[in-house]
């Protein structure tokens, strides 16, 4: 099909129709060609009215997408741009004995190694900062980086990743939340203890409320570790100028958090750190907080020029946030016609080697955690501990997906075993208006009834199912 | 690792050649370090979500699990060919008004399987979009608005195929 395109019959005129010699078609640079799209001003129909409510919107960025003409980090290069790489240590618990980066450094096209301690503050993370740049004396997950060159290619950088020798003696691990509580579990930040962050909520006599409950039910719910995998790997180019600021082109959904984590973690001061975001491929909370940009940042100052990193997608899985396995222990005082007196919780957050986001996971778990019912006497306890694994951070809603699979798991058996319809019984718990949360909270606009009558007649609840 | 190359291709419907190419350069190394077309995208380089999506003489492919050497002498169509000076591909603003795109990094593999779709099938039905899309992972928006989008566009390009 001929493209009616006069921008690319005039590239095809100038360069693609037999050259008059091979030496005129190699003196043509493998540049790009024009890409040809329409221009005209977009004003959607959405922003010419007012009111905006019921007319139909297109993203601002839709077109871009389709046009492939949106740039993502990893879309743009700055010249004399470096490539950098992070050898991971690949052993989930050691201490560094030493790292011997002198084979890579004198790789050709090697032009810096950095090492963690280089790094002029090396702990950063959102509450606590326990998480290390580049792991410089000890190793608490085999996703921990441990050292970083920046080489012309990336070729020459995954080659020289490889000569760097770490000498590592290996310490016991720790891979369980449950054995990580265990009061003899290996520490992961030894000396102190594997537990980093509790909550408590009381509310009403949860003992009394047991003792004249019909029924009592007792169950463990599980969760996984899952990762975001935003299709866009985390990417980020970094430019030192020679007037001491640094540019951080970088994938971050949060740069302002980013920005102070940078410039604390380089000791500059934060008006010297500018961090530039863009259209970000796919956060999910994956990407609010920063990874390589310190080492990508130092690797500049070192090289005087742009240096760009792209974690691989294993990296993805081993070397970022992921969302927190929890281990749920929920135990249901009922009175004999489904009413839901009682109830104790407790919770443990698989942690991963690193606090990250997990004070707030821990948080919205446990305020959440016993669903939306009015559930009077009621006790949960929760901890989040450390282990030797990739460290869990935010991850859409923060750990009430995990709660939700185990209060409704459990309000499934609950009305199995009293043979009660299973909407019947959350009918029958539901917030109503003007109820309590379990942390005293009065909730209004609370439709949470209808919501379920309406869906329950929009899928056919009452119709037999096979 | 020494010897390089020299691949030639239509690329978007102008003969391109890149003189020195290392043998290990996937088509999508090529597309995007040499030609500046940026638009197929790096997401996990081992062929599974399909964010690197071309079109190879008709046959939507994965560019980073093919050698930039095995496109010589090939048909190249990437997102960037895609549209023209006068119009949107009718794909392109079928994806734009079902705002089917929310980050977008998936989107010109998916517009162009589905293109490849079109080429072989005007006419498909919402299981035959759902297999040609089934290499293309999207992780935000959801698979519903781009098979709408999808027929949308098929509709299109029946009432005007060539537009």
């Amino acid at each position: 099909m001929p493209r009616k395109t006069k921008l690319a019959d005039k590239m095809q005129r100038t360069l693609g129709q037999a050259p008059r010699s091979t030496g005129e078609l190699a003196r043509v640079p493998p540049v790009t060609l024009p890409v040809a799209y329409p221009i005209e001003a977009l004003v959607p129909q959405v922003r010419l009215q007012t009111p905006a409510v019921g007319q139909r919107a297109t993203r601002p960025d839709g077109r871009l997408h389709g046009l492939g003409q949106t740039r993502y980090i990893d879309d743009l290069a700055f010249p004399g741009m470096l490539y950098a790489k992070i050898k991971r240590a690949g052993i989930a618990a050691a201490r560094i004995l030493s790292i011997d980066t002198s084979e890579a450094d004198a790789m050709p096209g090697v032009l810096a190694v950095l090492t963690g301690r280089e790094i002029p503050v090396n702990s950063f993370g959102p509450s606590l900062q326990d998480q290390p740049v580049l792991a410089d004396t000890q190793v608490r997950h085999a996703g921990d980086g441990v050292a970083a060159v920046a080489a012309l290619t990336e070729q020459i950088a995954e080659a020289a990743i490889e000569k760097i020798k770490v000498d590592y003696e290996p310490l016991p691990a720790v891979f369980d939340p449950l054995e990580a509580l265990r009061e003899d579990a290996p520490k992961v930040h030894a000396p102190a203890g594997n537990v980093y962050a509790t909550k408590v909520i009381r509310k009403g006599d949860v003992d009394a409320a047991f003792a004249r409950a019909d029924h009592v039910f007792e169950g463990r719910y599980a969760t996984q570790m899952v990762e975001h995998v935003p299709l866009e790997p985390h990417a980020a180019i970094a430019m030192w100028d020679p007037n001491g600021r640094v540019t951080i082109h970088s994938t971050l959904g949060r740069i302002t958090l980013g920005r102070s984590d940078v410039s604390r973690t380089l000791k500059l001061p934060m008006n010297r750190v500018r961090i530039v975001a863009t259209i970000v491929g796919g956060n999910f909370g994956g990407k609010n907080e920063i990874t390589q940009e310190p080492v990508l940042a130092l690797l500049s100052k070192k090289t005087g020029r742009p240096v760009k990193g792209v974690f691989t997608r294993g990296e993805e899985f081993t070397s970022t946030t992921t969302r927190h396995p929890f281990v749920m222990d929920y135990k249901t005082g009922v009175t004999k016609d489904g009413r839901i007196i009682a109830r104790k919780v407790r919770l443990v957050l698989d942690g991963g080697a690193y606090c990250s986001w997990s004070e707030t996971t821990l948080g919205k778990a446990c305020i959440l955690s016993a669903g939306p019912y009015r559930i009077d006497n009621l006790r949960v306890e929760a901890y989040v501990v450390y282990t030797n694994k990739t460290m869990t951070g935010a991850m859409r809603g923060f750990g009430a997906p995990q709660v939700c699979f185990a209060y409704e798991s459990q309000m499934d058996e609950i009305a199995a075993a009293l043979h009660m319809d299973p909407l019947e019984i959350r009918l029958l718990n539901a917030f109503e208006e003007g109820a309590a949360s379990p942390t005293g909270q009065v909730l209004h606009s609370v439709v949470l009834k209808a919501s379920l009558l309406k869906a329950a007649e929009r899928f056919g609840w009452k119709e037999p199912r096979s | 690792m020494t010897d390089v190359t020299a691949v030639t291709m239509k690329l978007n419907g102008v003969t391109r050649t890149a003189s020195a190419v290392p043998p290990e350069t996937t088509l999508l190394a090529l597309l995007r370090n040499q030609f500046n077309l940026t638009g197929a995208k790096l997401g996990c380089d081992v062929g599974d979500c399909g964010a690197c999506t071309v079109i190879v003489d008709g046959n939507a492919v994965n560019a980073c699990l093919m050698l930039a050497a095995q496109a010589d002498g090939s048909d190249v169509l990437t997102i960037e060919g895609l549209a023209t000076l006068e119009r949107l591909h009718p794909l392109q603003k079928a994806f734009e008004d079902n705002a089917s795109l929310q980050c977008g990094f998936c989107g010109p593999g998916v517009i162009l399987s589905a293109k490849a779709l079109l080429d072989e099938n005007p006419d498909p039905t919402q299981q035959e979009i759902r297999d040609a899309l089934s290499g293309n992972l999207c992780r935000c928006t959801g698979y519903t608005k781009m098979i709408e989008a999808v027929q949308v566009a098929a509709r299109a390009l029946r009432a005007k195929p060539d537009a």
